[in-house]
């Protein structure tokens, strides 16, 4: 026995941790999780199979764009939105903080607290900033000469779906999660930092100007890093619950717009105790992040450029 | 090899440290209980000025037997519904929580909570159910048992804006509202415009979420407990769900939507009554307090205090009221599988004021501002007096005891109220025309077709394994 | 240093514009920590509090067992840092300073477990915990840190990969194990990964509020984190107190990420995330 234990790869001990948390908190919860969504389950009494019910009641709800297939649409609005967004700021963020410029502790610092203020206290932040009247994000937009918007309290919008006619709820949230790229920027900034400075000299002795730099020297460094956050930020937004949870005080007010998947998840779960329903949702959601994921990959060939690494 | 020796060392106290830390977290114990007192855990939500209250009454509950103690446990957050089924699915359930009633036949329904029948002798829940408002009692019960003894009914009415209609309508404000149609004339008669002819206060505005009382002063019910089906499409229901559309014309194209809009906050938070939006708004008893800061504020500032009173909601004229309103509270639940049932049952009762309680009961309403459950409450003479002193409030206990109709305790009673809601503000705030009806309709089919799902599920488990 | 480190000529410009843009939230959390509690309903809007209101501070402090929260908020977050970096280092070195079969296919894998969306896994692992006698404890939520976390396993292994693989070869040579290599080689070689895997786990652990959300339910259990939420009632409102909790609540992360920032600008540099 002792011989055999000997003869497993190093490799393999050093995983071990990993390979428990594997079984326990992957492998089982992922089977269990499927297990329920054929069933009717409470949690307060044992799961009973129902077979394929669940599924088909996502189906109508798709087909009619209530339930599952309002959550997906909200979901996918704000996905669409605050993911390229964050990535955009968090790259121009870093950026601006590479320059050698005095101060450089106090930005960094400065841009980097938002992704750590306790999401309590931001909402409720965000709820007065984007008030209509009041708060000053309409106030900013009237010195840019825009019409002020009415952010979550476009009531109108969120009844009437088919017509989009100012921000709303749902561009509210996306206005929300994008002040906190706090942590992809720290990791972009370092990632700048590893760029030869030789690439850029060079590009600036045949003439390239900021911009251009930027565009063909900068971006493309930073593509694999950009596609890394691309994949991660779609997994985030797509699971994005506290703030909402907070925004909207569970309901998905107003008038649903604002019930995303997590949400409807959380309240099928917990309000309606239907957990095999859930669960069913759950398990969607993981495929259309499965297939999104892959679509990414295939996708990021032709705009990811690898550097020769060092191993792996 | 002396580094080695020293790494391992280091390592080992370093893990034996961490093995300590998580012990001692794991064994931390709990908050003492005096001796020879059995503990009660009580969840609640209530904050800021509510839990002082709460902290008092509890205080003086412990002071007054020697045989439990109370630990009240302030839950962070709003919503104790997934913290609580989490406790129960974990085994380790408080002894007594306090809930808003959708839950109730939910929880009841699934085996979570103990009917009240199972901790009182079968004389005292037969006393109970007489000695209780039949508001109270509907709100606990499910399938003809108690299983929540309600601590706190909430009530709705017009509030209005004396000073205003007067100005505006150049009469008095009347006494009560004779019919809905006056409640148009008078909603139309106090609109305030600015130089450009835009509305800047209206004199009143139907919110969606409200259907619920309106449906049924209407005449209307949103669930038929005899053939058990869903009834929010209901003839009535349909008809006052209409008449809030008319609203949506009233005083120009598409103004509802747009005057809420600009509502200073999320729709709850503030009283537009008192920031002078509204003359009349349908809200709760809670704000009578509000109602009470700000006329005390004026009265500091020096300014004479704006007037307000309240009106019962008038239904259509000519139609007798079928009922006065819509109810609906807070009640303490008793989680299956908790340790303590029998001190929870002597706290539920002191509260409530049941079983000789009422002289505290008056006390504890009057302190905290809530509705008593009982008539014998009610008329304490602690209570009265603290009437004589609100009459704003006092309207509002008048009302309670009267006819009241409380959401439908049926499972999916949360479903049913985001739904009903969400049709609601949709055909009200929608650019697009839409029909009550089939709005209406959605709904019923969507809490029917739960309300299905249910029976087939639990009807698949009897004669079967599992 | 390279010149195209030098800002264009309205950089500093649009760096403090942005700056005070971006800062606007946080303004109004500082200034609504002194509010008075009636300004806060009337008027939360305006950058000036009709009065310095520095009491806020104290009473929120003492509106709940601060000191407890903040021990358990400590045990919290020093518990995870030290599960985080063991694990994370451990299973990071077997998939990059060591060859085996297999290897390219699990830390696919690895990276494959950070799709699984948390609604997935979020029963069941409470189910497990329960079963393990965990519920209602800090346990439920440092014990899981133990056993790796997918961003932390990929971040160390990058960092692990460029370190040469010639001291590796060399130390074989000599005859020590590999657990010795890990130990006394590696892992003082990667200070500066492993200090940001600590600080990003102890951010993450200081403010998180989901897991106590669903596992601790006895207020001595609490963190600061869960603590906060209790200035949010529908039933009440103490937002005054909230802000300035939160001002508080923060102070402390601010403070360590001021102090770290160089170290964990390196840790992350280097592991490139450049594929």
């Amino acid at each position: 026995m002792m011989r055999a234990l000997k003869r497993i790869p190093a490799g393999w001990w050093f995983i071990s941790p990993w390979l428990l948390g594997l079984a326990l908190l992957f492998i089982y919860p992922f089977v269990a999780s499927l297990y329920w969504s054929f069933c009717r389950y409470d949690m307060l009494s044992a799961p009973r199979w129902i077979g394929t019910e669940h599924y088909q009641r996502i189906a109508a709800e798709l087909w009619r764009g209530d339930g599952f297939g309002q959550a997906l649409w909200n979901t996918a609005y704000f996905a669409a939105l605050s993911v390229p967004l964050s990535i955009v700021l968090a790259v121009l963020l870093a950026v601006m903080l590479s320059w050698r410029v005095r101060g450089q502790v106090i930005f960094r610092t400065l841009f980097y607290l938002p992704a750590i203020i306790p999401l309590v206290a931001s909402s409720i932040l965000w709820m007065w900033l984007l008030n209509p009247t009041a708060g000053i994000v309409n106030h900013l937009l009237g010195w840019l000469g825009l019409a002020p918007q009415l952010w979550f309290n476009g009531i109108e919008e969120a009844a009437s779906p088919s017509t989009l006619l100012s921000f709303g709820s749902k561009d509210a949230l996306v206005l929300m999660s994008t002040w906190g790229v706090g942590n992809f920027m720290l990791i972009y900034l370092a990632a700048l930092g590893d760029i030869p400075h030789q690439l850029y000299d060079a590009a600036e002795l045949d003439g390239a100007g900021r911009f251009r730099r930027f565009r063909h020297l900068t971006l493309p460094m930073l593509s694999p890093l950009i596609f890394f956050n691309l994949v991660l930020g779609l997994i985030q937004s797509v699971q994005a619950f506290t703030q909402v949870y907070l925004v909207s005080e569970g309901t998905g007010e107003p008038i649903g717009s604002t019930l995303v998947l997590s949400l409807h998840l959380f309240l099928a779960a917990f309000q309606d105790l239907e957990m095999g329903y859930a669960s069913a949702m759950a398990w969607l959601l993981f495929v259309i992040l499965l297939i999104a994921t892959a679509l990414l990959f295939r996708w990021s060939r032709g705009w990811v450029h690898y550097r020769a690494s060092l191993g792996g | 090899m002396q580094a080695n020796n020293i790494d391992r060392l280091k390592l080992a106290t370093g893990l034996l440290l961490l093995v300590l830390l998580i012990v001692l977290t794991a064994t931390r114990p709990r908050a003492s209980v005096p001796a020879g007192r059995e503990e009660v855990v009580f969840w609640h939500f209530w904050g800021g000025h509510d839990r002082r209250v709460v902290e008092e009454i509890v205080n003086r509950f412990n002071q007054s037997q020697d045989r439990h103690f109370v630990r009240a446990v302030a839950m962070p957050g709003n919503n104790l519904d997934m913290k609580m089924f989490l406790a129960v699915t974990g085994g380790d359930p408080p002894d007594l929580i306090n809930q808003d009633d959708p839950i109730v036949a939910d929880w009841a329904h699934r085996g979570a909570l103990l009917p009240l029948d199972e901790i009182a002798s079968p004389a005292e829940i037969e006393q109970l159910n007489g000695w209780l408002l039949p508001a109270a009692r509907q709100l606990g019960s499910y399938q003809q048992r108690l299983y929540g003894l309600a601590n706190g009914l909430d009530i709705r009415a017009l509030y209005y804006n004396r000073t205003l209609i007067e100005q505006r309508s150049g009469q008095p404000a009347p006494r009560q509202l004779a019919s809905i149609e006056q409640l148009d004339r008078l909603a139309e008669a106090c609109v305030v415009e600015d130089p450009d002819g835009q509305p800047t206060a209206l004199g009143f505005l139907p919110d969606p979420r409200r259907l619920w009382a309106w449906g049924v002063v209407f005449g209307g019910a949103f669930y038929d407990a005899d053939t058990k089906r869903v009834t929010a499409a209901d003839p009535a229901n349909v008809e006052a769900l209409q008449w809030m559309a008319s609203y949506r014309h009233r005083f120009g194209p598409d103004n509802l939507a747009a005057f809420r809009q600009g509502d200073q906050s999320l729709p709850g938070k503030t009283f537009p009554l008192l920031a002078g939006r509204y003359a009349i708004v349908l809200d709760g008893q809670w704000r009578v307090r509000d109602i009470r800061a700000a006329r005390q504020q004026q009265l500091e500032q020096g300014q004479p205090p704006t007037e307000y009173g309240v009106w019962q909601l008038p239904a259509p004229r000519g139609r007798q009221a079928a009922a006065e309103g819509w109810v609906n509270g807070n009640l303490f639940l008793v989680p299956r599988g908790c340790r303590n049932a029998a001190g929870s049952w002597e706290f539920m009762k002191f509260w409530s004021g049941f079983g000789g309680h009422e002289a505290e009961a008056a006390r504890i309403a009057s302190q905290g501002g809530w509705i008593p459950v009982s008539q014998q409450v009610m008329d304490h003479p602690l209570f009265v007096q603290y009437l004589e002193e609100n009459p704003l409030f006092a309207e509002f206990v008048r009302l309670a005891a009267g006819r009241q109709v409380p959401t439908p305790v049926i499972p999916g009673a949360r479903l049913y109220y985001r739904q009903l809601n969400q049709a609601a503000g949709r055909l009200l705030y929608s650019k697009q025309e839409l029909s009550a009806r089939e709005l209406l309709e959605q709904t019923t089919r969507a809490v029917q077709q739960h309300l299905q799902r249910l029976e087939r599920h639990d009807a698949g488990s009897a004669g079967g394994g599992s | 240093m390279s010149r195209h480190r030098q800002p264009p000529r309205w950089g500093l410009a649009l760096l403090v514009a942005t700056a005070v843009l971006f800062s606007l939230p946080l303004l109004w959390l500082l200034v609504s920590s002194v509010k008075p509690a009636t300004q806060l309903t009337e008027d939360p809007y305006s950058l000036l509090p009709s009065s310095w209101q520095w009491g806020n501070f104290r009473e929120a402090v003492e509106a709940m067992p601060y000191l407890v929260y903040l021990t358990n908020s400590l045990i919290l977050c020093i518990g995870t840092v030290v599960g985080s970096v063991l694990s994370c280092s451990l299973v990071a070195y077997g998939f990059a300073r060591l060859r085996w079969r297999g290897r390219r296919l699990l830390f696919g894998i690895v990276i494959a477990t950070m799709l699984l969306p948390w609604h997935v896994t979020m029963i069941p692992r409470f189910l497990l915990f329960r079963e393990l006698g965990w519920y209602n404890h800090l346990t439920a939520l440092i014990a899981p840190t133990f056993l790796g976390d997918a961003f932390f396993i990929f971040l160390l292994r990058q960092f692990f990969l460029s370190i040469p693989e010639e001291l590796s070869e060399a130390a074989r040579l000599d005859g020590l194990s590999e657990w010795s290599i890990f130990w006394r080689i590696i892992l003082p070689l990667s200070k500066p990964a492993i200090a940001t895997v600590a600080l990003f786990q102890f951010i993450a652990s200081w403010n998180d509020f989901g897991g106590p959300l669903l596992y601790l339910n006895d207020p001595q259990q609490f963190p600061l984190a869960y603590g906060l939420e209790q200035f949010v009632s529908s039933y009440s409102d103490q937002t005054h107190l909230l802000m300035a909790a939160a001002v508080l609540f923060t102070l402390p992360v601010i403070v360590l990420f001021v102090l770290a920032q160089r170290t964990f600008l390196e840790g992350i540099s280097t592991t490139g995330l450049k594929e």
